[in-house]
């Protein structure tokens, strides 16, 4: 029999991802899917050779437009991990609370992607309107709606006072609370479940064998979660991570709808136990050039990511390499191509929340 | 077979038919920037020393100084709005303001005009230094 080949991507209607995806059809079924990484390839882990290790913080962040405050995070803890540099207490709270919040917001972006995918307009347009409240929050904090820039090595750049903080508190249990009525739309709609039920199901052992991370893995029963490991003061904070056992497209799209209200109840908590006044101090500045090496891991919105930092002495790094959450997905992803319809591949490789830019860098 | 009447988006659709856009008609209509948003690098002529460590310092690469002709200048196109400059000059002569730099077009670019540059040209340090260099500015 004939076989048929089909680019998917780099420009495809469903995503502005320019995913590359060569899909070999039999018929209508999907048989195998061979990626090609690299198509928007930046080298920026190569700008490490040119880049001062002070200014390559900015472009670390800019690997990324939805994750790129954790990345920013990633790498000055990455540095400060070498330079045995103590961050100050309420520095890391605050990078807790924008790590949460930006998790929201990354959310948010995706189930309205993700609506977008499979024809609803209307919820698009829905979960990118209360999507932009949390960018507002990150403007008047940080001062940046999408690159931050307020973490250095050593700790944060801008304060956010305690009545701000309550402020941003009650807005974002608002906000989660008219994001209820959303969650219900995507729960119960008979299209939704229908576009996404019971299909790209990825069991608990293929998870753990393509090894995939973040929601991916979370909504096939396995529990995975980088913040359990207690870096980064998630040791204080009470939660568990969101599981679904069902392992299709829905329950992906279900963990993701079900961490905006715990993101937002770990900022709660944070707030809480964050230590309060004015003028508290926020940065420890590094003396002298980074020796040694380092690995960091985060949780970011899309799962788990890794950094590996390798510094000589000297301004520039020796290497820098960030392994993020998207490129350990893709193993899984082509597993669940490989036997589904044409017409559900958007919706299978939507549910991964793929990030080119971040894997290809 | 779904049930054909359950349709929760229905209410949320009819309320939106009925409300406010949820944006605004831009550029017409433009939002007062937040207080703390990193909008545009200004200047001040006035208190600047010249001691360069702004332009050192800059990630995008952004400013040019000239101690000797005592210019600065910056590629607002360039600029990342980082803030690196403001928090490293000790003279406090650069501030970050909240408005957005304004958009460009290629009409900018007309009869050798640089879209985003601006420059600055000091006073003098020392009438004597001037006059001996013998440019008489
Ligand atoms: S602006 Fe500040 S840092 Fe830059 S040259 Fe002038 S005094 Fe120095
Ligand atoms: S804000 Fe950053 S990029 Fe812009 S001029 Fe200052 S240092 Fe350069």
């Amino acid at each position: 029999m004939k076989k048929t080949i089909i680019p998917f991507g780099p420009q495809h209607p469903v995503l502005p991802e320019p995913l590359v995806l060569d899909l070999i059809l039999d018929d209508e079924k999907v048989i195998d899917a061979v990626p090609t990484i690299g198509y928007i390839h930046r080298g920026l882990e190569m700008m490490v050779e040119r880049v001062e290790y002070t200014e390559m913080g900015f472009v670390v962040e800019r690997i990324c437009g939805i994750c790129s405050f954790m990345h920013g995070m990633g790498y000055a803890v990455s540095l400060e991990s070498i330079m045995n540099v103590e961050v100050p207490e309420r520095a890391k709270w605050l990078r807790l609370i924008w790590a949460e919040i930006s998790r929201v917001q990354s959310h948010l972006l995706w189930l309205g992607l993700g609506a977008d995918a499979f024809g609803f307009e209307n919820l698009f347009m829905h979960c990118w309107r209360m999507r932009e409240e949390v960018l507002d929050i990150f403007e008047k904090t940080t001062g940046g709606r999408i690159i931050h820039s307020v973490n250095r090595i050593g700790g944060v750049k801008r304060d956010v006072s305690d009545s701000e903080l309550a402020a941003i508190l009650a807005r974002l249990q608002e906000l989660a609370k008219a994001f209820e009525e959303t969650a219900r739309i995507f729960a119960s709609d008979p299209s939704i479940a229908h576009r996404l039920g019971g299909v790209g199901v990825l069991s608990a052992a293929d998870a753990l064998e393509t090894a995939a991370v973040g929601p991916m893995a979370r909504a096939s029963g396995i529990r995975t979660d980088t913040r359990l490991y207690g870096a980064n003061l998630y040791d204080q904070i009470e939660f568990e991570p969101v599981v679904e056992t069902a392992g299709d497209c829905l329950a992906r799209a279900v963990v993701r709808m079900r961490e905006i209200p715990q993101s937002i109840d770990i900022v709660r908590q944070a707030i809480e136990k964050m230590p309060k006044g004015e003028g508290l101090p926020l940065e420890n500045k590094p003396r002298g050039n980074p020796v040694g090496e380092t690995f960091t891991r985060l949780e970011q919105p899309r799962g788990e990511v890794l950094y590996y930092v390798k510094a000589n002495g000297t301004k520039y790094l020796e290497r820098f390499r960030a392994r993020t959450p998207t490129f350990a997905n893709i193993p899984a992803m082509i597993k669940l191509v490989k036997g589904c319809d044409l017409a559900d591949v958007p919706n299978i490789i939507l549910t991964i929340d793929p990030c080119i830019s971040c894997t290809e860098r | 077979m779904a049930n054909p009447l359950n349709l929760p988006m229905v209410p949320r659709a009819l309320r939106n038919v009925v409300s406010r856009p949820a944006t605004r008609r831009y550029p017409a209509e433009v939002r007062t920037p937040f207080e703390g948003a990193r909008g545009k690098i200004e200047f001040d002529v006035s208190t600047c020393n010249y001691c360069m460590l702004c332009a050192r310092r800059c990630p995008a690469a952004a400013i040019t100084v000239n101690r000797e002709e005592r210019t600065w200048a910056i590629e607002h196109l360039r600029c990342i709005a980082c803030n690196v400059c403001v928090e490293v000059c000790a003279k406090k002569s650069l501030a970050m303001s909240n408005e957005p730099r304004k958009p460009h077009t290629p009409a900018d670019s007309r009869d050798g005009h640089r879209p985003g540059h601006e420059e600055w040209h000091g006073e003098a340090p020392d009438a004597a230094v001037t006059a001996a260099r013998g440019s008489g500015a």
